[in-house]
């Protein structure tokens, strides 16, 4: 393993190929130190690109949907998008308010459930208590717009399901108000509570030329200072009409992506409220053909994570040919697995945190293995209460 | 919209050398066709141009068509597309590899990211990526039997008794 | 000293004591072998303060050993299938299975992938399905509830006669809950 630090190299996997157990990250340690990383993706591997070729244009939205529960409106959205670029189908502007307020409100339950699951990886229970129990708000309109508190199903091809009200848009402008309040709250927390900051300032630091020689994207890129946001770049739905300011931070470290999350967070109750105030009339969807030509589209959508991207192919018929994902996490990992390089194990949970990778937190396993001798496998809730420990 | 315009202009005059072809399917898309062994060049010359980054690498299956009466058979390929965007953006670097001739060079020297794009390339689809720096699945399981890959057409699932054993 | 050997009325009343024990203070393991999340977050939902089930005495905690109920979500892919297994084995008797979501019960949206075994009950015995995608924390705790109301009366839980339109109109607990030892 190289220490130059042009260069990224991964160690190989197992020593011994027949005793290797299926952990989700492997690392190496000397002493406390992380010397190597190296993930196996896959837990959650479905067949999903595979199932979506047997499936119809319409039942796939379905299944984009659930790729991932915490976002699962941008996966959607982002799926409905390429295919109607594919048909030649534009949805009409109040659809495309609507799908950005779902979208805005998605990003505001994601980063506060990030907050959440971040602070009980610190051993922080109350902020994490707090916080999600701020996040029933959101959720709860959530629900009030769409009938689902998770997979809200907003999107039709060619449009959305269903209307904002303006019963609807008063109720949403009292939550966002609660909200709001709550994440100065979080706000200050964040800067102010010492313990947090001690777990969190100069942790996992990337530089801005690191962050775009790795590939970051997301709040984990902007945190470094990287001004990288598609809504802003290449603006789909009514981004062009409600822009969103790109919130970044210098530090670059742990520390700095609360800040973003927490910032973007205020940003997404901005944008929402400006819609509201200036929802477009009209229809709420397109015809679209049954069989969409064929051909290829590419559509990016800013995801809470960062850019995620779909690609579509079609080839003439009422299935697709190919739909690829590249979710944001994806790119994110390689950040983790060069960062970890250098600090201490026991940094390892709040690190990973950090990129908000999108999975499950209860049953991730981790094998660690000093020097020579054979893994060690250990859950991730005693890597959670190894670092917690290390810190106290 | 100009920004993006000239960003694909720009790009468009550096891969010149190197393009078999180019083609513009979107207004914000620049197609460049690239012969397998021009890759790593192509990619060389992205990175020095500070094009972007590498958004994503796609696989495309195109199994082999029907054999005709009289005419030689066709081998089937697996088309590979390096995703980079800038801004608004989008240029693609486009490569066709036949099965029996399925290689590539790792780009994960010249841009970390790459790493597990291609790791995800060579065990979905079978692409013989050299120089990659892992061994062993990413996405499958340990034991997912070998010369397997999920994305080509030709594999078609399990039915249902070995699923549940 | 005489030998400990337990007659039938002292086991019987032990028997009572755990039951209630189990009943009034369940200790769960949650599992995910390969679901979106969706029904993960509504599960953790119900550990924060509006639906707060840890005031009925339900603990959610980490170790298989230490487990009465698995709370398991998700088509059960393949990487999982073995952890998930090595979980129930690892817990110990008597143990409850509760599958929450879609995905639980058949795989849900993902049924016929090829990386999926597909419901839960395809490798475990289920004693309670929760339907949902994802169900609300609410049907979770319903569903939590029904295999304690079961336990008090000392047998596990019965199959729900439910009429809707669509499938067969019957909600089934496990369907290897037969051959399974209590």
């Amino acid at each position: 393993m190289s220490a130059d630090t042009n260069k990224f190299v991964i160690p190989i996997g197992p020593q011994h190929p027949a005793l290797k157990e299926p952990a989700n990250f492997e690392f190496w340690v000397d002493g406390e130190t992380v010397t190597g990383a190296s993930v196996r993706l896959g837990y959650v591997h479905r067949g999903i690109e595979k199932g979506a070729e047997a499936r119809t244009w319409v039942q796939n939205l379905y299944l984009m949907e659930r790729i991932c529960g915490i976002c699962s409106h941008v996966h959607a959205t982002a799926y409905t998008l390429g295919v109607e670029k594919l048909a030649g189908v534009e949805a009409p502007p109040r659809a495309q308010a609507i799908r950005q307020i779902m979208g805005e409100l998605e990003r505001i339950h994601s980063h506060m459930l990030w907050l959440g699951v971040a602070a009980h990886e610190g051993g922080f229970d109350s902020l994490f208590m707090y916080s999600w129990r701020d996040r029933e708000t959101v959720m709860d309109l959530l629900e009030k717009i769409s009938g689902n508190k998770v997979h809200y199903s907003a999107n039709l091809l060619g449009g959305v399901k269903f209307d904002i009200t303006p019963e609807l848009a008063a109720e949403i402008h009292k939550g966002l108000e609660f909200l709001d309040e709550r994440n100065r709250f979080y706000l200050k927390v964040v800067n102010q509570d010492e313990t947090f900051i001690g777990r969190t300032r100069g942790i996992g630091t990337m530089t801005a030329e690191r962050a775009n020689f790795l590939g970051a994207i997301g709040p984990t890129a902007r945190a470094s200072g990287v001004a990288h946001d598609i809504r802003v770049d290449a603006p789909y739905l009514k981004y062009s009409e409600f822009p969103i300011k790109v919130e970044t931070h210098t530090s670059g470290d742990l520390h700095g992506r609360f800040i973003v999350r927490i910032n973007e967070t205020f940003e997404s109750i901005r944008v929402i409220r400006e819609i509201l105030d200036h929802l477009p009339p009209g229809e709420l969807t397109a015809r679209m053909p049954r069989r969409i030509p064929a051909g290829e589209a590419i559509s990016r959508v800013e995801a809470p994570r960062g850019e995620l991207l779909y690609f579509v192919a079609s080839n003439g018929s009422d299935k697709p040919e190919r739909v690829k994902v590249r979710t944001p996490s994806l790119c994110n990992w390689s950040t983790v697995l060069s960062l970890a390089i250098g600090l201490k194990l026991a940094d390892m949970p709040m690190l990973l945190t950090g990129i908000d990778p999108c999975f499950s937190c209860n049953d991730r396993s981790v094998s660690v293995k000093r020097g020579t001798q054979d893994s060690s496998m250990w859950s991730w809730e005693k890597l959670r209460q190894y670092g917690i420990e290390y810190y106290r | 919209m100009a920004s993006t315009i000239g960003a694909l202009g720009a790009v468009e005059a550096v891969l010149e050398p190197l393009a078999v072809s180019f083609n513009r399917p979107q207004p914000e898309r620049l197609d460049a066709v690239i012969r397998p062994d021009d890759l790593l060049t192509a990619v060389r010359t992205m990175v020095n141009e500070s094009w972007g980054f590498l958004s994503a690498i796609v696989g495309l299956d195109h199994p082999a068509p029907a054999p005709v009466e009289g005419e030689a058979e066709v081998e089937g390929s697996i088309e590979v597309l390096y995703t980079f965007c800038k801004g608004a953006a989008i240029a693609i670097l486009r490569t066709t590899l036949p099965y029996s001739q399925a290689v590539l060079p790792t780009i994960s020297g010249l841009l970390p990211a790459a790493m597990l794009y291609e790791w995800e390339l060579r065990e979905m689809f079978g692409v013989e990526v050299i120089g990659l720096p892992v061994t062993g699945h990413l996405i499958l399981a340990d034991d997912w039997p070998d010369g397997l890959y999920p994305l080509r057409k030709s594999f078609v699932g399990f039915n249902g008794e070995e699923k549940s054993q | 000293m005489v030998a400990q050997t337990l007659d039938s009325s002292w086991q019987g009343v032990l028997a009572k004591v755990k039951n209630w024990a189990r009943i009034n203070s369940p200790w769960a393991i949650h599992f995910n072998s390969g679901s979106c999340n969706g029904c993960d977050i509504q599960i953790l939902a119900t550990l924060t303060p509006r639906y707060d089930v840890e005031r009925f005495g339900i603990k959610l905690q980490g170790s298989p050993r230490h487990a009465d109920v698995l709370i398991c979500t998700g088509p059960v892919t393949m990487q999982a299938r073995d952890a998930l297994l090595r979980t129930y084995e690892q817990m110990p008797d008597p143990k409850f299975v509760i599958a929450v979501g879609s995905c639980g019960l058949s795989g849900g949206v993902f049924h016929g992938c090829y990386n999926i075994v597909g419901g839960i009950n395809e490798l475990l015995p289920v004693d309670v399905f929760v339907p949902g995608c994802p169900p609300r924390p609410e049907g979770i705790i319903y569903g939590v509830a029904v295999l304690l109301g079961a336990l008090k009366s000392g047998k596990r839980p019965e199959p729900i006669q439910w009429s809707g339109t669509g499938l067969d109109g019957v909600l089934h607990t496990g369907s290897k809950l037969e051959d399974h030892h209590g």
